[in-house]
């Protein structure tokens, strides 16, 4: 076979996977998502059709980058909230209770956990740090919770555990990529532009894949960690900010009063709409539905982030502060975006390095205080999402970018004036709750200073592999061509997690 | 049932023009094994028998492999006997755990049979066509079909490359269409050649026949901002930015060598130099200063800062990057793969990956954060000063003496860095960065070799006086080598101290003494420690001159440029394959090599990345030459001719035009020289790109993505032309060139890095107006609206931007105040006009290049009006809308917002 026979069956096949994969727009106007601005009509011949009265065959996609698909299997949620405490927290003063650790306090470390071990900070023989919290049963699963986290042990039924996660990454920034791209390195998409590359978004004058970070900092890796990689950048996340504009150029100039602005993108449509009768260029029928998704996203998005017209109870509930850029407000708009029909939402935290260089990375006094900072927002948020019937079909996702040591870090090999523990990632704790999963379930168990996984490690890439089957995925089918080869979010490995899974 | 009817007549249509492309070319009884054959293997049995896995012994991706015995003793193909052959037999195998593909469906029957025959007929490996060199292929011949004339006025052939795309379109029963307007073509043509429209004497000339097209075309390659344009390509390529990356993402001078791109670019460097510069110029003997900024190429490899890293992990890190970065740019080749296992489907080996690391690992470039080594740049007056310690050197002592201080001055380089010490007692390596001994501290430098120095040299800072260092040799009580006293030092500073010469390899015991600090106070931070051979004429007169002038230069703060610089014979790495890619694990010693399948290597070429530069640009590389052609026709086109620009391999997209691919290829190569400006010139000048990117359903339908090129190009502008189009056509654009990166207006609180206290500090005067090339690029948080409109953040290589359409670029040219202050300007052009109507043609022709049409007027009109009454009304949001400026008024203001609506039509966003 010669090239061209090849280019010609290729494209044949190409038709074909357009044509049962998605589906050909039936008749424009309800292939245009929301369409409906004012004054601006467009009949059906003129719209797609030319002159010769052909009609230009289009996917909804081919306009919309963002309409909503179907995943290829059941799925369990319909949208993600996901919680990432930047920094890395400490499972020992959260989750995972070591009361043999306790008594193995300011004892030196055995030799055998150090051999072929390399920490971040942590020199020569480091001393064992008991927990610094206290822990206590709670439910009816009976599930541990420190006493650092009083509103979440109350909700501890609705969450299954995962008390074994395992990541080979041992730096802030290639151990946040790794969390959220399933790669330490730079260049893959995160699960989030995965996510809505895969099924789209249900709302279309709202991104499909909104990010909120809290804590004054970005995460430590950037961008990336939300970026799509390979994918187009349409699925990229976009950042929300509760100071300033809280998409970039949402609001209008000043002075410009909306009826204003819709008569400009009247007049820009009006014109595209001439350009696309003499060049026939779909990307036109695109550029024309942008612009009215951007006007419409002007009102959306200010009013999805504006949190004053919640009732006092909710804002209660979560302990907001208006006005400020803080967890809180996050998870509160955590829950109006998924309500709004957001598909991914992630949250970012920054601020949970405890080294114990100081107050505010001490396990026992910053880190106290971090935790008092999430423990009302990210219970209110389980509570809100199931009052209003949302939490059957969202999943909620809580960790960090791994855990950390049960030995207090003696940076360059001194003793430090505040407790800290350093970076670890053989076996620390994450949470998910939601549709699907089993609730009160605890999955996987460390040995008796937490250290090392007994039964029960999973990887990022079954965590990873778990997101996706929930949300109707195989993660082994789910792949991007990309440099000659099928790339997907687990690479070549991931397994489901089914003993969280209802 | 609509749809249906639709679907039949489109698998019609094309199994028509398949048929009809069977029976005009008529394909030969010769099963060709890189067409037929390898797409079979690739497709259904690789993933267990390639480079991975090996099923029962058997792998299908090198020859050797696939005729080798396998698991059963016996070989599964036999040449020349299909019926003799497991690997035909398994096919049609009946128990389900025999036939292959193993548990996966039965190839079909024109695959089998195709297979039976390969193997009928002698089994002929072959290569796939990308490792093959480009061949000499006949131009082919103007039909008169389709009344195509090829005289030069209004027919479509205006050179060769006009002739392989109308064959494909006759073939296809597609004709081209007629060329694009005069002002469209203008238009599109200065875009792509200079990323900003014509100006108006230009554009005049033009248009009234002045010029003809071809003058038009070599004055915009003569321009400045042919290299400006061009840069933005490369710089994706190079991974060219203002900061280090990763976590604290610190800022970096990398200007220079964007400079030198642009530089290079408009000078139109042959490729081949070019590429040999960029790769290697630190090895061309005695490398000019701009051979050696050339080189940061692959200093723009990200330099991982945070705490608690280690300096050798990102080393590697980086040299694993540069590897990859070279295959890809230069390759097409992804070639990372290899780094774990044999490449699955192309024939790359897993040791072949460590082969060509080996070309990279011997760079002196440590990962340390101050960015080592670095180029230094003198003013002109302590040049003369580095001129003259070189002259006295090579005059009192020789040349190579000379040499190694002149390179110290110019690059301070061969240092041992302080984060080889190791065994601290007392001391540690203080913030992952310096050496720091408390009193009574110590520690080892391994491996020192001092070429028998006499002094060595120090930098260090210290906030104590009085602590006594001695180094001995190799441990606590061997020969003092040095003992000195460290002061408070202003900074960092370098400092020269006596050192016993030795001409062997030794390991440094290095000791702090200091009794009047507190035993947790370390006594100083030191960053490297150097040695540079012994200047004997020390008695010659002018020598303290000379001694002092060189310390003083040293210790002048000078601007830098990251630079590559090869590591002495001494320091010299050995390079192991990592097992299955972790750099902890090494095992086999390699040697620097290049891959089997392609060109061979030419023993006159040093082992070293000059060697491998050479082998890249060699006219045997079948990939160099085919992967910048494909390249910059997809800058040109909008698509590759190789749509995966990525990858050229069994795995790539088949061309759309093999015979056109390799034609330039080889013009490309022997008749221009490696000329871009020619090449581009060849693109742009053929008819094929003269066309009217005018759209119809049928031409759609038959071919979307354009492949067939039966219309000219139409693509969105990128985000630089986006940019730099808005200030040109408003009047704003600065020509200013080079220099520091500028920091235009962005929004507040864009730059929120952990532990950096980078600022965005927003540029002033001119600077604000800069092209968009010039923009401070950080890599964790690049300019916003950049991003929107689909520029990267350039951590790794990019050869190929995905354009989008999405509703946050319609916020960025609707609301960014950088492009309201454009449409403002425009706006103060267009009420020269002495009329609505006129003022509004005037905006439209200025940003368009074209006449507006009536119905487009009477939109915008409209807009006007609403806008005029509105402002009208409520004359306080006239300020509001426009503070930026005292000369307002309603007209001014609605018609900024007529020109901000003209700055957001499709037609100015796009190259039509």
């Amino acid at each position: 076979m010669n090239s061209l026979d090849r280019l010609i069956k290729e494209k044949l096949q190409r038709e074909i996977q357009a044509k049962t994969r998605r589906h050909f727009i039936k008749d424009c106007v309800a292939g245009m998502g929301g369409l409906a601005l004012g004054s601006f009509f467009m009949s059906c011949n003129s719209f797609l059709g030319n002159k010769d009265n052909a009609k230009i065959a289009l996917t909804e996609r081919d306009i919309n980058p963002l309409a909503s698909m179907a995943p290829p299997f059941p799925a369990k949620v319909k949208s993600v909230i996901y919680l990432h405490m930047a920094g890395a927290p400490s499972q020992l003063e959260m989750f995972d209770y070591k009361p043999t650790l306790h008594k193995l306090n300011n004892q030196a470390c055995p030799q055998s956990l150090l051999e072929g071990k390399k920490f971040a900070f942590i020199r020569g023989v480091p001393k064992l740090l008991g927990p610094q919290a206290e822990f206590k049963q709670h439910g009816e699963s009976g599930n541990w919770v420190s006493n650092f986290l009083p509103h979440f042990s109350k909700v501890v039924d609705e969450v299954a555990f995962l008390k074994a996660v395992n990541t080979d990454q041992f730096n802030h920034g290639p151990a946040q990529l790794f969390m959220h791209t399933g790669s330490p390195r730079l260049g893959r998409p995160s699960i989030g532009s995965w996510v809505t590359y895969g099924l789209g978004s249900e709302n279309q004058n709202l991104p499909g894949f909104v990010v909120l970070t809290s804590g004054g900092k970005t995460p430590d890796a950037g961008k990336s960690v939300w970026g799509s990689g390979f994918l187009p950048s349409v699925y990229q996340g976009v950042q929300c900010r509760s100071k300033g504009d809280p998409v970039l150029y949402i609001d209008d100039p000043k002075g410009i009063t909306r009826n204003l602005k819709k008569s400009t993108i009247d007049a820009i449509n009006n014109i595209n709409k001439k350009e696309f009768d003499e060049y026939s260029d779909p990307e036109i029928l695109a550029r024309i539905n942008q612009y009215e998704m951007a006007y419409r996203m002007q009102t959306a998005v200010p009013e999805v982030m504006n949190i004053n017209n919640e009732p006092e109870h909710i804002k209660e509930m979560y302990g907001v502060q208006p006005g400020k850029e803080s967890f809180a407000n996050n998870c509160l708009l955590a829950r109006k975006l998924v309500e709004d029909g957001v598909r991914f939402v992630q949250l970012f935290d920054w601020g949970w390095d405890s080294h114990g260089t100081g107050h505010d990375t001490a396990v026992d006094l910053g880190l106290r205080n971090k935790c008092t900072e999430i423990d009302r927002p990210m219970s209110a948020l389980l509570l809100d999402l199931k009052q209003r019937g949302l939490l059957d079909e969202t999943l909620v996702v809580w960790g960090g970018e791994f855990g950390r040591t049960p030995m207090q870090e003696n940076r360059e090999g001194q003793e430090m004036a505040y407790k800290g523990r350093d970076h670890h990632g053989d076996a620390f704790t994450m949470w998910m709750a939601g549709g699907g999963i089993k609730k009160g379930a605890s999955w996987g168990l460390t040995d008796e200073i937490g250290f090392s996984a007994l039964e029960g490690q999973v990887s990022v890439h079954d965590v990873h592999a778990t997101m996706m089957h929930l949300l109707g995925f195989d993660h082994e089918q789910f792949t991007f061509d990309f440099q000659g080869r099928p790339f997907r979010l687990t690479d070549v490995e991931g397994h489901v997690i089914h003993e969280i899974l209802a | 049932m609509k749809n249906k009817a639709y679907l039949f007549l489109l698998i019609m249509g094309a199994l028509v023009l398949v048929s009809a492309v069977w029976m005009m070319l008529k394909p030969s009884d010769t099963v060709d094994f890189s067409a037929d054959i390898k797409p079979i293997l690739n497709k259904n049995c690789i993933t267990c028998h390639g480079g991975v896995k090996k099923s029962g012994g058997f792998s299908l991706l090198f020859e050797e492999e696939a005729f080798a015995n396998t698991e059963s003793g016996e070989p599964a193909i036999i040449p020349g006997n299909a019926a003799k052959s497991p690997f035909i037999q398994r096919l049609t195998e009946s128990d389900p755990e025999l036939r292959m593909p193993y548990k996966k469906s039965k190839l079909s029957e024109e695959e089998i049979e195709l297979l039976t025959k390969w193997v009928d007929q002698g089994a002929k490996w072959g290569k796939h066509w990308a490792y093959t060199l480009p061949e000499n292929v006949d131009i082919p011949e103007a039909t008169q079909s389709a009344g195509i004339s090829s005289d030069d006025s209004g027919g479509f052939i205006k050179n060769d490359i006009d002739h392989f795309i109308l064959r494909t379109l006759e073939n296809n029963d597609l004709e081209p269409s007629p060329p694009a307007d005069l002002n469209v073509l203008a238009r599109r043509v200065s875009m792509d050649l200079t990323g900003i429209p014509p100006d108006d004497s230009l554009f005049n000339d033009f248009i009234t026949g002045k010029i003809t097209y071809e003058n038009m075309v070599d004055e915009l390659l003569s321009r400045d901002a042919y290299g400006e344009k061009w840069a933005s390509w490369w710089l994706d390529h190079a991974r060219y930015a203002d900061t280090k990356g990763y976590e604290k993402d610190l800022g970096r001078t990398m200007w220079q060598y964007r400079d030198w791109v642009i530089k290079s670019l408009n000078q139109d460097m042959p490729y081949d130099q070019f590429t040999i510069e960029q790769l290697a110029g630190d090895l061309l003997p005695d490398p000019s200063v701009d051979q050696l900024i050339a080189t940061a190429f692959h200093r723009n490899t990200m330099n991982n800062d945070e705490g608690g890293t280690e300096d050798e992990e990102f080393r590697v890190a980086s040299v694993i990057d540069r590897v990859n970065t070279t295959f890809e740019v230069w390759q097409s080749t992804t070639i990372g793969c290899v780094q774990c296992h044999s490449h699955t489907y192309d024939p790359f080996k897993n040791k072949e990956y460590y082969n060509l690391m080996a070309f990279f690992n011997n760079t002196r470039d440590e990962d340390t954060s101050e960015d080592e080594p670095n180029l230094r740049f003198y003013s002109e007056e302590q040049q003369g000063e580095v001129d003259k310690i070189y002259q006295w050197i090579s005059k009192n002592e020789n040349k190579e003496v000379a040499k190694a201080y002149n390179n110290f001055l110019q690059y301070s380089e061969p240092i041992y860095h302080a984060h080889l010490a190791k065994n601290y007692t007392n001391g540690n390596l203080a913030d992952t960065k310096w050496l720091a001994l408390r009193d009574n501290g110590s520690c080892y430098l391994p491996d020192v070799y001092t070429q028998g120095a006499d002094y060595m040299y120090l930098k260090y800072s210290s906030g104590i006086d009085g602590t006594k260092v001695t180094i001995r040799k190799d441990n606590a009580d061997g020969e003092i080598l040095a003992q000195f006293i460290t002061n408070k030092t202003k900074g960092r500073e370098i400092q020269k101290i006596p050192f016993q010469k030795t001409n062997e390899k030794l390991n440094l015991y290095i000791e702090a003494n200091n009794d009047k600090i507190s035993p947790k106070s370390p006594t100083s931070y030191i960053s490297w420690f150097a040695f540079l051979p012994e200047i004997k004429a020390k008695k010659n007169s002018g020598y303290a001159q000379i001694d002092d002038s060189f310390m003083k230069l040293l210790n002048t703060n000078t601007p830098t440029l990251p630079i590559i610089i090869e590591n002495p014979e001494y320091l010299k790495r050995t390079t192991q394959v990592f097992e299955r890619g972790n750099w902890l694990m090494k095992t086999d010693t390699v040697e620097p090599a290049t891959p089997q399948s392609l060109n061979a290597w030419n023993d006159a070429w040093p082992k070293n990345r000059l060697g491998l530069s050479k082998w890249l640009v060699s006219k045997e590389n079948p990939l160099t030459a085919r992967t910048l052609v494909n390249r910059v026709w997809q800058q040109i086109y909008g698509r590759g001719i190789v749509a995966s620009l990525e990858d050229m391999g069994s795995q790539s997209d088949p061309p759309t035009h093999p015979e056109l691919l390799d034609w330039l290829a080889l013009r490309f190569m022997n008749e221009h020289n490696w000329s871009i400006k020619a090449l581009i010139k060849d693109m742009v000048m053929s008819g094929t790109y003269r066309q009217s990117s005018k759209n119809n359903a049928k031409l759609y339908n038959l071919d979307p993505e354009n492949r067939l090129y039966a219309r000219g190009p139409r693509i969105r502008l990128s985000a630089e032309q986006i940019r730099d189009q808005a200030l040109a056509v408003s009047g704003l654009l600065s020509t200013k060139m080079y220099g520091p990166s500028v920091m235009p207006p962005q929004p507040d609180g864009i730059w929120q890095t952990v532990y950096n206290g980078g600022n965005w500090v927003e540029s002033q005067g001119e600077d604000k107006y800069r092209k968009a090339v010039y923009t401070y690029l950080k890599r964790t948080s690049p300019y916003p609206s950049f991003l929107t409109f689909d520029a990267g953040s350039r951590e790794v290589s990019t050869v190929r931007r995905t354009v989008t359409n999405t509703p946050l670029q319609a916020l960025v040219t609707l609301n960014d105040p950088v492009y309201l202050e454009t449409a403002y300007h425009l706006a103060k052009i267009m009420r020269q006009g002495k009329n609505v109507d006129s003022s509004i043609r005037t905006g439209y022709k200025k940003a368009v290049l074209a006449d507006i049409s009536e119905e487009k007027l009477s939109a915008l009109k409209e807009l006007y009006n609403s806008s005029l009454s509105d402002f009208q009304e409520k004359p306080k949001n006239i300020k509001e809308f426009i503070p930026f400026e005292t000369d307002t008024d309603a007209n001014l203001a609605a018609l900024t917002v007529v020109a901000n609506a003209i700055m957001n039509l499709d037609e100015f966003l796009t190259k039509s």
